[in-house]
């Protein structure tokens, strides 16, 4: 058994030793396997990065409530009437002064102008209440001020500033003929609501012809658990029968679409492009073995065994899989991650995303990598394996 | 023993070798063809733009309503041959994962101005304006949903809501209409403005977008101009475009999808231009004492060069062409179920041709160094080589 396993290993490194000989073919592979993952983890890497976006904005300590049935934010209305219900509702937690943490919300959408295309993009308008900034618990304002009640001003996410022209600290944006004046920039953690603009609810609803109109409502929970306490509070009042969620579950919706959408055209992608290089290696690994016929016949005919021939094959179409694979992986991880990009997401507004590789998915496209140098490499393994001594010594 | 006959048999002396080859071009023809048919199409909306043709939005941004009365005022400005407007419904038919285009429109101004992409008939035309409740319906999302004229179908909007409560509209499909241009896609539902203006609990007298048709695509800039001085500083400022500039923008939205197409079709060439250009060198080498032989019994440098070269593009060819007759074939398969997203997938006679011209690429850049090399050897050193 040992002198078997020797015998593999002699002959896997005899094999990868004489890789140089045939350079370029075996080069060929490692590069079509490399382009391979290339390509399945940018989308995979863009799906998870837009999925994250979405997925990390939502606190299971905030409930959302919208109109029954409007899905997304833009689509809902809520009258003021159904507000002041939902402001006494139980389950939502209140400050020392009594007051509920709620913020009745306006969502609009605006022009901007994107950077990359320089065409004009829709981004997201907040116009949110009092207690707006505060129910979010991860919002940083890291250049400016807060908006003051009352006044044309609004804060934006730092998306917003990196993605398009125009809303740098103290510039003025236009929206329609009302111009308003950048007084803050904020972070919020890699979340969807650093790409959204935000300003005072009453400045909004009185400049864009909203007055008395409301969109959702954020509120922050006594406790996650008192989402339920909520939920039942709204269904049972005929007069708001209203859809709420927690924060979390909301965004989580709103993810799926678009992040599987990404992903489902990956994955085929990358498998029609794998078919693609497991024909290279097929044809570099059979190319080797026909090298290698007088080596391998001499090899069993002092003593060598029908394993370490197969082996042999297979360890280096495996190895040059996996030397492509990280190749793929690295050049990806160099090229592409915390790449910034936008596109519009399910409240039909742009969302700043990073493209996001994580190991799960590198693994993922790994495993890909080296199916490749397995099948590759088990059928002109068997070759090899088959080589009969005599005719192999006459050489071919 | 001609030429041909020489390239075939060295083709496929090494069958196994051949057709691998074969297949890693059919892949990234394959690849090719889908995706350029899918950039190709979800490009459409530009191509299917006339140039005479502008739209009319709320400045602040497309989804914020306007004034109906803008649609006498537009009417009237000079240069403006025709008017229409429209307004998104939001609408999903039963469950909102149906989600389906619903616009709400004028019908004889809507008829008229996309008359030259969409074929309706007089007599649609004629049930569409009398019947208030009617809709006419295209014939790609008639027949996802199996709608025939006559039916009264159910429409809910997540978006509007009835003064009478509830959020569902009933229309009367009185026409099934199809498309003239290839390009336009029938995935959509028009019903009349009236009967949903009147109706619906807020919103009232708002109207979604203006589409204005010029009377000639040189007059296009002046009338935007117009128009858009004409609302400047109300409480609804203008943004006019055309209605090529517009599209473009809404597809920038999504993403660079030019971009990326062309990086994954890129990585699929390469690929391919590796292993078959490193394999050509490799078979033709293995060949040196045979070209020998044929320079001994009078082939030419560059008869030899045409054989090799020849056999290389065939290559490309056999590959090249069968990838993009599958991806044909999968584009066809595809094109229902994506309908909604990029309607009109198809590889078209361009992209054949841009294949068919990558092939040849192909197939020179492949065998060109060793058929160089196979031109050059000299016949002496060849016959002599093992």
């Amino acid at each position: 058994m040992r002198s078997l396993f020797l015998q593999i290993v002699a002959v896997s490194a005899i094999n990868l030793k004489s890789i140089p000989q045939r350079f370029w073919l075996s080069l060929s592979t490692v590069i079509a396997i490399a382009l391979v993952v290339m390509v399945l983890l940018s989308f995979l890497a863009m799906s998870n990065g837009f999925r994250r976006t979405l997925e990390g904005s939502g606190s299971n300590e905030v409930a959302v409530v919208l109109r029954g049935g409007s899905q997304a934010e833009i689509n809902s209305a809520l009258t003021r009437e159904q507000i002041r219900l939902l402001e006494d509702a139980p389950g939502i937690a209140r400050n020392p002064e009594g007051k509920p943490l709620a913020s009745p919300e306006l969502y609009l959408i605006v022009d901007g102008i994107k950077r990359a295309s320089n065409t004009k993009a829709n981004l997201p308008l907040r116009g949110i209440g009092q207690e707006g900034a505060a129910i979010r618990r991860n919002i940083k304002l890291i250049e400016g001020r807060m908006f003051n009640p009352g006044a044309n001003e609004i804060v934006v996410g730092k998306g917003i500033v990196s993605e398009f022209s125009g809303f740098e600290l103290g510039k003025t944006v236009n929206f329609g003929s009302s111009p308003w004046t950048v007084v803050g920039i904020f972070d919020a953690d890699g979340t969807v609501f650093e790409s959204e603009i935000w300003a005072d609810l009453p400045v909004v609803q009185s400049l864009f012809k909203r007055n008395n109109y409301f969109q959702t409502m954020r509120a922050r929970l006594q406790s996650p658990a008192t989402l339920a306490a909520l939920k039942n509070y709204s269904d049972g009042d005929p007069r708001l029968k209203l859809d709420v969620k927690s924060e979390a579950e909301y965004f989580a919706d709103q993810a799926s679409q678009t992040s599987d959408l990404i992903q489902k055209l990956g994955w085929p992608l990358a498998i029609a492009m794998a078919l693609g290089a497991l024909a290279g290696a097929l044809n570099t690994m059979y190319s080797a073995v026909a090298g290698r016929t007088v080596e391998i016949a001499t090899l069993r005919a002092i003593g060598f065994g029908v394993l370490p021939a197969f082996f042999g094959t297979l360890v280096e179409s495996l190895v040059l899989a996996a030397l492509g694979g990280l190749i793929g992986a690295l050049a990806t991880f160099l090229i592409f991650n915390g790449f910034t990009t936008s596109t519009l997401g399910a409240s039909f507004t742009q969302v700043v995303f990073h493209f996001t590789l994580s190991p799960a998915l590198i693994a993922q496209a790994v495993v890909l990598a080296l199916v490749i140098g397995l099948i590759g490499g088990i059928f002109p393994a068997i070759r090899a394996a088959r080589t009969p001594i005599v005719a192999g010594l006459q050489g071919s | 023993m001609n030429d041909l006959y020489l390239i075939r048999k060295n083709l496929f002396r090494k069958k196994l070798r051949a057709w691998l080859m074969i297949g890693s071009i059919f892949i990234a023809f394959g690849i090719f063809g889908v995706l350029a048919g899918f950039e190709k199409a979800f490009n459409a909306g530009q191509d299917t733009a006339a140039a005479d043709r502008l739209v009319t939005v709320n400045k602040i941004n497309f989804t914020q309503p306007l004034p109906y009365a803008y649609f006498n005022r537009v009417r009237a400005v000079e240069g403006v041959r025709e008017v229409t407007h429209a307004n998104w419904f939001g609408g999903y038919f039963q469950d909102p994962k149906n989600f389906i285009i619903v616009l709400a429109v004028e019908p004889t101004t809507y008829m008229t101005l996309y008359g030259n992409e969409m074929d309706f008939t007089p007599e649609m035309r004629q049930a569409f304006v009398r019947d208030r409740a009617g809709a006419l319906v295209g014939e790609t999302l008639a027949t996802k949903y199996g709608w025939k004229v006559g039916d009264r179908v159910p429409i809910a909007s997540n978006i509007f809501s009835q003064k009478a409560g509830g959020r569902i509209w009933d229309v009367n499909i009185v026409g099934i209409f199809k498309n003239k241009v290839p390009q336009m896609d029938t995935n959509f539902m028009i019903f009349q403005y009236d009967y949903f203006n009147e109706t619906r609990s807020f919103g009232t007298d708002m109207i979604g977008w203006l589409v204005l048709r010029t009377a000639s695509p040189d007059a296009n800039d002046k009338v935007s101009k117009t128009i858009d001085a004409m609302f400047a500083n109300s409480t609804a400022e203008t943004s006019t475009d055309t209605e090529k500039a517009f599209n473009k923008a809404f597809l920038a939205q999504l993403g660079n999808i030019a971009l990326i197409v062309t990086l994954v079709v890129s990585a699929a060439f390469v690929t391919i231009l590796m292993i078959v250009g490193n394999t050509m060198v490799m078979a033709v080498r293995e060949r040196t004492r045979e070209i020998g032989v044929l320079k001994a019994l009078g082939f030419s440098g560059p008869r030899i060069l045409r054989l090799i070269l020849g056999e290389s593009i065939a290559l490309a060819l056999i590959g090249g062409l069968s990838g993009l007759a599958i991806a044909a074939l999968g584009a066809t398969q595809l094109r229902v179920s994506l309908s909604a997203f990029v309607p009109g997938l198809a590889v078209t006679p361009d992209i054949f041709v841009i294949g068919v011209v990558l092939m040849i690429v192909l197939g020179v850049l492949t065998g060109l160094v060793p058929a160089l090399n196979a031109m050059r050897l000299k016949t002496a050193v060849a016959l002599g080589r093992s």
